[in-house]
């Protein structure tokens, strides 16, 4: 048993390292084109400097903001696959953050969003949570969830709100129409500090919230019946978890807009390197999206400067290209 | 006197160095408008798509006019950055957030409103004097033109024109554009009454254009022409008055160039005749 904990230690490790290598290298690469050497001596002078408010204000948000994002869409990714033992099952399967998206859509349209800020991540929520609440209660039989159809419907829910969406932008007019195209095309530049803390914060109660579950979640993977055998109230813990990958989707879909494949790919990944047991599976999806979803905007923000990719052409590329190679290996 | 010219003269000097020197525009009309209001050098930075005139080709590119690189902007330290209505509102608030002041022009809606932004434009920029004899000489040629369109309108023979400025789906200018202007004020009656620019297939040919103008759209432009003609019933296909006008052109007008446009859009609406 320490021979185990002892490996994942070790692993837990090495995956911080990653996620502060990814985060360092992030920090130091740029279109402005500042020398490595620079950036030691700008960060020991302090404020003032060009350079250093490039780094500090324009970069240092970014990362920090793909790493909250890339976290809690994994680790949402984690909950639902492991509560549904689907592999197919994701924030985006589920209809969660065409949820989502539908709900911050609706709030350009209607300008909520000028009278706070803060109105955005809540019509997100909002939104995920509605789509959470309608697939719940129409693939719930006699008080039972079936999985079979909650994956179905929440397809089906996802597809209607990604048409409501168009519909809302086919009626709109052109003023409305940019912010919502801005927002499709997903960035994590984010002027509101307020929000990435809040983007921050949520993404760490989740992960704590999450590894309150992290038995449940492996008495899940014997199957619904063996779970609730061996003493899991199955469906107390399918509500409450449900509702935190809704919360921890919606969050992230409001703030980053629609950055798809990370939810999806990363938890299979790690479960590919390190094992299915969640009570590490759980840090370990959460550390690697954040790094991923950090390295993805990096390159996105660079490859073609002074032209910025909208980041979920990077993830869904490589994190596509990167699955396809690794599962075929497997084999 | 002496006070108040003293007082003048400080206001002037006070008002003169607020003008900025160091600017960044982030769409290709407005640093066209630099470049008329005689400000081109001080632009510093501008976007890929800013290519009229030819010395904005070699200015620092800093994104599109959609997104932009916010490190190359604050590296290349900005008195102000000018934004388009197409600028994501992100990138104008990061801006903000960051201590570089930034002015945002709006959609257009008209002709008057194109003038009035030119003006604030080169108010903005130290360039009043410039801007008002511009302004002055467009409306000039503008209210020429116009005086010679209303005999025509008055006289029944007012084009039905269809403006398309989008394929799949079809799309076309709203009531308040100026696009819409450009029609109107070369005497044409624009058929679309529509507040979102989409529009039905069907109902363009029910209404039965005279002419109508199509937008390049890069090359979709020409496919387009070839499927109107297929709707043999319409005027505008019976008689072969089908016309395809740049899309810079057409959606992208500053002051100066859109009474130029408007002169080409006469011409398409009634030609040879405008000149008798």
């Amino acid at each position: 048993m320490s021979k185990k904990l002892f490996r994942w230690s070790i692993q837990i490790l090495i995956l911080t390292g990653v996620l502060f290598t990814v985060s360092i290298f992030s920090l130091c690469i740029g279109s402005s084109g500042i020398p490595l050497k620079k950036i030691f001596s700008t960060i020991l002078e302090g404020r003032g400097s060009t350079e250093y408010s490039i780094i500090f204000d324009i970069r240092l948000p970014r990362i920090i903001l793909g790493f909250a994002v890339g976290g809690s869409l994994s680790l949402a990714g984690v909950i639902l696959q492991g509560l549904f033992r689907n592999p197919l099952v994701e924030p985006y399967t589920l209809g969660i953050s065409g949820g989502a998206a539908l709900g911050v859509c609706l709030n350009i349209v209607l300008g909520i969003y000028h009278t706070s800020v803060l109105s955005l991540p809540v019509s997100g929520f909002a939104g995920a949570v509605l789509v959470v609440l309608i697939v719940y209660f129409l693939t719930l039989k006699k008080g039972i969830l079936k999985i079979q159809g909650l994956l179905l419907t929440g397809v089906m829910i996802s597809f209607i709100s990604s048409s409501l969406i168009m519909f809302i932008m086919a009626i709109s007019k052109v003023e409305d129409l940019h912010g919502i195209i801005f927002w499709i095309m997903g960035s994590l530049e984010e002027p509101n500090m307020l929000l990435i803390k809040i983007t921050v914060l949520l993404s760490v109660f989740g992960l704590f919230g999450a590894y309150l579950f992290y038995r449940d979640l492996n008495a899940f993977a014997l199957g619904e019946e063996d779970a609730s055998h061996l003493g899991v109230d199955t469906e107390k813990t399918k509500k409450a978890l449900f509702i935190l990958s809704s919360l921890l989707t919606g969050c992230a879909v409001s703030v980053a807009g629609v950055i798809g494949f990370v939810g999806l790919v990363i938890p299979h990944f790690v479960r590919m390197l390190i094992g299915y047991d969640h009570r590490i599976l759980i840090i370990a999806s959460f550390l690697t999206g954040g790094a991923f979803l950090i390295a993805c905007d990096t390159i996105a923000r660079t490859v073609i400067a002074p032209i910025e990719l909208p980041v979920g052409v990077i993830t869904g590329i490589i994190g596509g290209v990167m699955f396809i190679y690794f599962l075929n290996k497997r084999k | 006197m002496k006070k108040i010219l003293i007082l003048i003269f400080g206001f002037n000097f006070l008002y003169g160095a607020d003008f900025p020197d160091r600017i960044i525009s982030l769409g290709p009309t407005l640093t066209e408008q630099l470049y008329l209001l005689d400000a081109g050098e001080k632009v510093i930075g501008n976007t890929i798509y800013c290519k009229i005139p030819e010395d904005a080709k070699n200015k620092e590119k800093v994104g599109t006019i959609i997104e932009q690189d916010l490190e190359k902007i604050f590296i290349l330290k900005p008195d102000l950055v000018i934004a388009s209505s197409m600028t994501n509102p992100k990138t104008i608030k990061k801006l903000n957030v960051l201590g570089i002041k930034v002015v945002q022009f709006t959609y257009a809606k008209n002709f008057n409103e194109i003038c009035r932004q030119f003006l604030e434009l080169g108010e903005i920029v130290g360039k009043k004097k410039e801007a008002e004899k511009i302004i002055e000489e467009v409306r000039g040629k503008v209210e020429l033109i116009k005086k010679k369109t209303i005999i025509r309108n008055s006289a029944k023979e007012g084009q039905k024109v269809f403006v398309q400025i989008g394929a799949k789906p079809l799309f076309t200018t709203t009531k308040d554009s100026f696009i819409n202007d450009f029609i109107e004020s070369a005497g044409g009656i624009n058929i679309a009454n529509t507040k979102t620019g989409l529009y039905s297939r069907e109902e363009v040919v029910a209404q039965n254009p005279d002419v109508i103008i199509i937008t390049t759209m890069g090359i979709a432009g020409e496919g387009e022409k070839k499927i109107w003609k297929k709707y043999k019933t319409i005027n505008a296909v019976k008689n072969n008055r089908i016309y395809i006008v740049d899309s810079y052109k057409l959606c992208s007008p500053t002051p100066v160039s859109f009474a130029e446009t408007l002169n080409e859009i006469v011409e398409i609406l009634y030609p040879k005749k405008i000149n008798e």
